[in-house]
């Protein structure tokens, strides 16, 4: 769909079009219009200058258009030349498209009027016609009088027009029969009937064309339209196997295009706005946006930007910190904690300088990959196109690696001065094409080495291997599972056109959700403002759960699983632990309080604060004791903030206060927590802990270490909206100002 | 406002998508080595006449293993911390005295070689000029007579990680010793080494045991590690992995190597993705998976801005705040709102609407139903996958049902097909559930790829791109494949497979050796070692006569078949036979030097001053400007 586009939308508004038909609560002309907004909506989303829309009323009170001198174009309106279309022409015309108050005008002559208007449209200054994309949709409920000219000769002149200018036409009528949809209209008048049969011959004599009743069209708009890339080459070059340069006897290139064959398609990306103050529109961003469009949704928004202020540390500065220009900055690079300066001359230095180039490094049996090693999107290489020496050699690479089942491994530098990357090659092997896929491997450093135990075995702490074990699989629950795979096979659960079974869920039916979810919302938006957003469609879902009657088939099956199964749901998380803690033992299981010759110090020191702390608790069976330490952990925490230079010590009297929290939580006593909180918050606030720390607040709400809710702990009486409120500081902070 | 260094920098706000990445880096680690120095762990392994044999002693082994795992991980995690504590010197020294610390005590036999950190340049320095400067290692690493007290070490290590990495997710202590009963029958200091190491418990510390074997003592955990070594429960799988033990036994795999391999496998700290996450086997059939990014494409960092004013350049951190254009004002959070291009115009939704368009549902993985594996087309990529293990958190059970369902899938060759949103908000993918088999490496047998099941994203029908439309293939004469055939099958990678391991990245290595010239102002490295270029002379060892075969049954085919074509093709353009009377190659070497006097020489293509220099027997990589250094160079000598 990409290039130049010139579409005509021709809808009909006669008086008829008020009715409302087959128990449908809105009017004819609503109903057809929801296929056209959506259509036109689709060219505004695409954002694109030369995607062209114009748009005729038929039927209409009023005569306006191209041929109207001439007779028999009467009632056809033109409400919308060819051109770019904006949201401010959109509302005209919703407003514009009103059932008139007549039955007269023709619809072949609004479409006559139509290829009149692309024809001008898309003739360029030599006379000729450009290359466009060109259709014109009329939409009618078929109930006004055709004049069809008296013979055929007349229709075949039209669709010869048609056909000359490579015009697609699209009819849609309101009620029209389809057999293949399954719509047939019972009481359908002489007139109509006509026109229907009349339209439909039109649209059988030209190249180019869809005839069909509007349910459909509107059915279909939930299958969304997919946006297309035009293709670029990724490489142009030689693929080469051996140093063509050392020896070029015995070593090979072949002159080869790369393109993309899959790319991630990204959601659409909104920018942030605010809305001025007062309606301001002085702040309205015009360099952004084109000054004259008119603003129908977005009436005094303003841009939201963002801007750095730029630090470095500064013990003598108020908070450790001072700003510093940018202009006064250099560039360079962090090695570990170390900065490194480069210069402006040399800032390419760590630049890796590579060539464009395209070399084998070996091949692998297709066999031995494992796809989960993909890194991303595939590509698509062809022999250059004007070359037959190459196509055949690079013919030749495709069907040896086919013939051996193996795929190539190769370095590839796309261009001169980009990364090298490793990629993986399979041979393609289609009646109409023959083509190298790839797809790229990881390098040594993209690998994360973790370790897993295995699956099929377990070793104990002594290192002996166990099969049967409860982590491992029963052989019953094995064979279930086996049983229950196989019931759930999607190979052959599709029905082909024919009633054939097919694989169900093929990748051309996997429409993003996401994109389309939003790009749907746009446009129903822009339709009617005041709408609201709507669940995802039936359509973008259907993925998200097995099919209905493959469960039914699988159900005795899933049944044996979950029996061979045995799972247990862990409950919620136990509360009230208090005072039953399991005490945490080493390896060797020893009781390492019992080493210990006096109790456990009731005191906490603060250097070895949290685990005192933690010990402390786990040993302790009275509220008073628990009391004791929460006072002594919160005086530790004052202390480290009120000495912290700059915030220094923040890191820690933050872990020191997330301990706190966590064992409150766990004993249920929020209280605890809460009012020492409340106390500390004042003194924060009041400089009274060694000066200015709001900051240090601002990081307690960053970690989530606010007060303890009721949601989180029954005891506690404080409510979400008092926990929030607490944290904030107002408008006080954290900006200083720029 | 965002405080951290990767997010300010972003000028436009690509938030959404980048977000998990982020906080995923977040979870910071610490890592703190621990090497014991005595007179065993100083001893050279014994005399061996194996070629590979090694002479480090295991202590020394140990430095040089921490020196690289220093280097690895500023590359591969550049904001984790790492430190090197020896313990068992004669010498000690603790961290230095800064304005915080509340009269440092000094703990006796600990030497703090290099403070827990971010590592700088410094700390890399402090290590190298150990591995590479004998004198200075052996003043350096000179065991006491004293014994050594591990509760002392222990508490050395409790209050580096607190002052240092008081917050970090991840806290380990990694100990090298070849000791397995340090306090023998001093139950006092037992005990108190003990209560030390529940203190390091209680504080979220991790001990790791890297236990030595000498040869003729093995290492006996249950002596005195099992009493000072915790695991938690939830973690008992990592323990399944069995224990690991290393010898020093001079020859075969060195014990640095193993060393390194093992350590290398615990020191990325285990980072999930998103944990107990409901996996949904059948309708009302869940069980509990964790994720893990196994796959991380790792990129050179980021540019930052330095500041040179002060004693030492130091790396600015930058504030963004948000305000509005035109306007100093400052806009909260909550002010914002979204809007969409659309129309030369803004669609705008509220922040509640635009959370509602992205909410497909809670998170969870839902099998859809099985195809054979056959049915994924090799070009249907577009992510890379996440890796999923069971986890008994949330329903006990979990892993015997997943490694039931790991079986089938790899014995059958199935994939699943699944629904699957990671995160709250998290944009819905299909997935094709594919099964992994453990994969060990052949040298060290560890484990390279774990059993497991992994999330390969399907492409959406919006990700597919239309390759450009080609005439009707030109299928070749089976002669020619056939010939094709050969130079395939003499080529087969070691093993017959891609071994990622054996690729590092060029660029990102490049990159790193530069800056650490630099940093540590070393000479700067003249040429890349780019293990990603072919082996050239092993191809052209085995492949020669087949390629040269291939290439005569391509010439004659093509002469024949398209001759006249080929020639046409083998005119080239005008201009450039203007530009180029002769190549390179072709010139006398007084031809040479006229061009290089005029200045001219840098017209050439590199392509050109690679096959002039390859004809000439010179090395033909790097930069152009090197390639025209090396080609003055000779006609100066000559």
């Amino acid at each position: 769909m990409s290039g130049k586009l010139a579409h005509v939308y021709i809808v009909d508004q006669g008086s008829t079009t008020e009715e409302c038909h087959s128990g449908r609560m809105i009017s004819d002309l609503d109903y057809a219009l929801q296929f056209v907004w959506d259509k036109i909506a689709t060219v505004l989303s695409a954002n694109r200058k030369t995607w062209k829309v114009g748009v005729l009323g038929l039927r209409s009170d009023e005569t306006r258009n191209t041929l109207s001198e001439e007779e028999g174009y009467e009632n056809i309106n033109l409400l919308q030349d060819i051109d770019e279309i904006n949201i401010g022409h959109l509302h005209e015309l919703q407003a514009a498209l009103k059932p008139s108050s007549t039955a007269a005008g023709d619809s072949i002559s609004a479409i006559v009027v139509a290829i009149d208007m692309i024809e001008r449209h898309c003739r360029l200054g030599t006379g000729k016609q450009g290359k466009f994309g060109k259709k014109i949709v009329l939409v009618t409920d078929g109930k006004g009088s055709i004049d069809d000219g008296g013979d055929q000769a007349h229709i075949n002149s039209i669709a010869d027009r048609i056909d000359e200018l490579d015009i697609e036409l699209v009819i849609l009528g309101t009620d029209f029969d389809d057999l293949d949809f399954g719509f047939k209209e019972e009481d359908k008048t002489e007139r109509k009937r006509n026109n229907e049969a009349l339209l439909k011959l039109l649209t059988e004599r030209c190249n180019k064309s869809q005839f069909g009743t509007i349910a459909e069209a509107v059915d279909n708009l939930e299958v969304p339209e997919v946006k297309t890339a035009k293709p670029y080459p990724t490489f142009k070059g030689r693929l080469s196997l051996g140093d063509y340069f050392k020896y070029p006897e015995t070593a090979l290139y072949i002159d080869v295009q790369r393109y993309f064959k899959t790319k991630q398609a990204k959601v659409p990306s909104a920018s942030s706005f605010t809305t001025a103050p007062n309606g301001n529109p002085g702040t309205q961003p015009s360099h952004t946006l084109p000054v004259d469009t008119e603003m129908i949704d977005a009436k005094n928004l303003a841009v939201v930007r963002n801007a750095y202020r730029y630090q470095v540390h500064d013990p003598t500065a108020p908070g450790g910190k001072r700003d510093v220009e940018r202009d006064d900055l250099a560039k360079g690079y962090e090695y570990g904690r170390t900065a490194v300066y480069i210069s402006e001359a040399e800032l390419n230095i760590t630049k890796f300088q590579t060539l464009a180039s395209f070399s084998i490094i070996g091949f692998v049996p297709s066999d031995k990959y494992e796809r989960y090693l993909n890194m991303g999107p595939s590509c698509i290489t062809i022999a250059q196109t004007v070359n037959p020496k190459a196509v055949m050699a690079l013919s030749s690479l495709i069907h040896a690696l086919f013939e051996l089942e193996s795929y190539a491994v190769a370095r590839i530098v796309g261009k001169d001065g980009k990364d090298p990357e490793i990629i993986l090659l399979a041979p393609l092997i289609e009646p109409d094409l023959e083509a190298l896929i790839d797809v790229p491997l990881p390098f040594a450093e993209d690998l994360r080495m973790y370790r897993f135990p295995p699956l099929d075995r377990v070793v104990t702490t002594s290192g002996a291997t166990v099969s049967k074990h409860r982590n491992l699989p029963s052989e019953d629950l094995e064979n279930s599972m086996s049983d229950y795979v196989d019931a759930m096979e999607l190979s052959n659960f599709g029905k082909d056109e024919e009633g054939q079974p097919t694989e169900y869920m093929t990748i051309n039916e996997n429409y993003s959700p996401a994109i389309h979810r939003i790009n749907q919302a746009i446009r129903s938006r822009a339709i009617d403002p005041h709408g609201t957003v709507e669940p995802p469609s039936e359509f973008l879902m259907q993925w998200s759960n097995p099919p209905v009657g493959l469960v039914e088939k699988a159900t005795p099956g899933l049944k044996a699983l979950v029996e061979a199964a045995d799972i247990k749901k862990v409950e919620a998380k136990k509360m009230g632990r208090r005072f039953a803690r399991e005490k945490a033992k080493p390896l060797s299981g020893l009781d390492v309080d019992s080493l210990l010759d006096t109790p456990v110090s009731q005191t906490i020191s603060a250097e070895n604060a949290i685990p005192e702390f933690k010990q402390l608790l786990t040993n302790t069976t009275t509220d008073s004791a628990v009391q004791t330490a929460a006072k002594q952990m919160g005086d530790i925490i004052k202390e480290f903030v009120q000495d912290s230079t700059g915030d220094h010590s923040y890191p820690r009297a933050l872990e020191n206060l997330k301990v706190f929290r966590n064992e409150m939580v766990t004993f249920e006593m929020p209280e605890l927590y809460n009012k020492f909180m409340r106390g500390f918050k004042k003194l924060l606030l009041k400089e009274e802990l060694g000066g200015e720390r709001r900051e240090f607040f601002v990081r307690v709400g960053q970690q989530k270490l606010g007060l303890i809710e009721h949601k989180t702990v029954e005891q506690s009486d404080v409510t979400e909206e008092q926990a929030s409120e607490f944290l904030s500081l107002k408008s006080e902070l954290p900006y200083r100002g720029r | 406002m965002a405080d951290s260094r990767e997010g300010w920098k972003n000028e436009e706000e690509d938030e959404e998508e980048e977000l998990d990445e982020t906080n995923y880096i977040a979870q910071k680690d610490a890592v703190l080595f621990a090497i014991d120095v005595s007179d065993r762990m100083l001893q050279p392994p014994p005399e061996s006449n194996s070629k590979r044999a090694e002479t480090d002693s295991p202590a020394m082994a140990a430095i040089k293993c921490a020196y690289q795992i220093m280097q690895q991980r500023i590359i591969s995690s550049p904001k984790d911390m790492m430190g090197v504590l020896l313990f068992g010197t004669e010498e000690s020294k603790f961290q230095e005295e800064d304005s915080n610390a509340r009269g440092s005590i000094a703990y006796p036999h600990c030497y703090l070689l290099s403070d827990l950190n971010i590592p700088a340049a410094e700390d890399v320095k402090v290590l190298k000029s150990i591995v590479e400067d004998p004198e200075k290692a052996e003043k350096l690493l000179s065991p006491t007579k004293e014994p050594v007290s591990m509760s002392n070490l222990l508490f050395c290590a409790n209050q580096i990680f607190t002052t240092r990495a008081p917050n970090f997710g991840s806290r380990r202590l990694f100990i090298i010793t070849d000791k397995d009963d340090p306090h023998g029958s001093d139950k006092t200091a037992r005990s108190q080494a003990t209560v030390r190491a529940k203190d390091l418990y209680d504080l979220g510390v991790v001990i790791e045991l890297f236990p030595i074997s000498q040869e003729d003592h093995e290492f006996d955990r249950t002596k005195f590690y099992d009493d000072i070594i915790y695991r938690d429960p939830a973690e008992e799988n990592d323990h399944a992995l069995g224990p690991t033990s290393l010898k020093s036994n001079g020859d075969g795999i060195s014990l640095l190597a193993s060393l390194v391999s093992d350590i290398n496998s615990k020191q990325v700290a285990k980072r999930t993705l998103f944990s107990n996450l409901p996996f949904e086997i059948g309708p009302g059939f869940k069980i509990s998976v964790k994720g893990y990014n196994l796959l991380q494409k790792q990129m050179p960092a980021r540019s930052c801005y330095v500041w040179l004013d002060g004693e030492t350049p130091q790396i600015v951190t930058g504030q963004s705040a948000r305000h509005e254009e035109h306007s100093t004002r400052v806009v909260e959070k909550a002010e914002i709102k979204k809007a969409y291009k659309f129309g030369g115009s803004q669609i705008m939704f509220s922040p509640e609407e635009q959370k509602e368009l992205k909410n497909f549902g809670l998170p969870g993985l839902r099998i859809i139903g099985f195809k054979p594996q056959a049915m994924l087309p090799f070009w249907a990529s577009v992510k890379k996958s996440t890796f999923i293990y069971p986890s008994e958190d949330d329903f006990v059970g979990s892993t015997r049902v997943f490694a039931a369902l790991w079986q089938k899938l790899l014995k059958d060759k199935k994939m699943g097909l699944a629904w699957y949103i990671a995160r709250v908000n998290a944009t819905p993918l299909l997935v094709a559930i594919l099964p992994s088999q453990e994969r060990f490496d052949e040298g060290t047998n560890v484990q390279v790829i774990p059993a497991g099941l992994w999330l390969y994203p399907i492409p959406f029908v919006d990700d597919i791109r239309s390759p450009p439309e080609v005439p009707a293939p030109l299928v070749a004469p089976d002669e020619l494949t056939d010939g094709m055939r050969k130079v395939v099958q003499q080529l087969q990678l070691p093993k017959a497979m891609y071994d990622p391991r054996k690729y590092p990245n060029p660029s990102l290595q490049w990159h790193y050796q530069i800056l650490q010239s630099l940093a540590l102002d070393d000479d700067l490295p003249e040429m890349a070692d780019d293990k990603t270029v072919p082996k050239f002379r092993q191809i052209e060892k085995r492949a020669a006569e087949y390629i040269n075969n291939w290439g005569k049954i391509l010439a004659e085919l093509s002469d024949s078949v398209k001759h006249k074509t080929e020639h046409d093709e083998d005119d080239p353009p005008k201009k450039k036979i203007k530009m180029k009377a002769e190549t390179l190659e072709e010139m006398s070497v007084a031809d040479l030097r006229k061009v290089i006097d005029a200045g001219t020489l840098s017209k050439y293509t590199a392509t050109d001053l690679k096959s002039w220099l390859v004809s000439k027997n010179l090395p033909a990589t790097g930069k152009k400007i090197d390639l025209i250094d090396r080609v003055e160079q000779w006609v100066e000598d000559n």
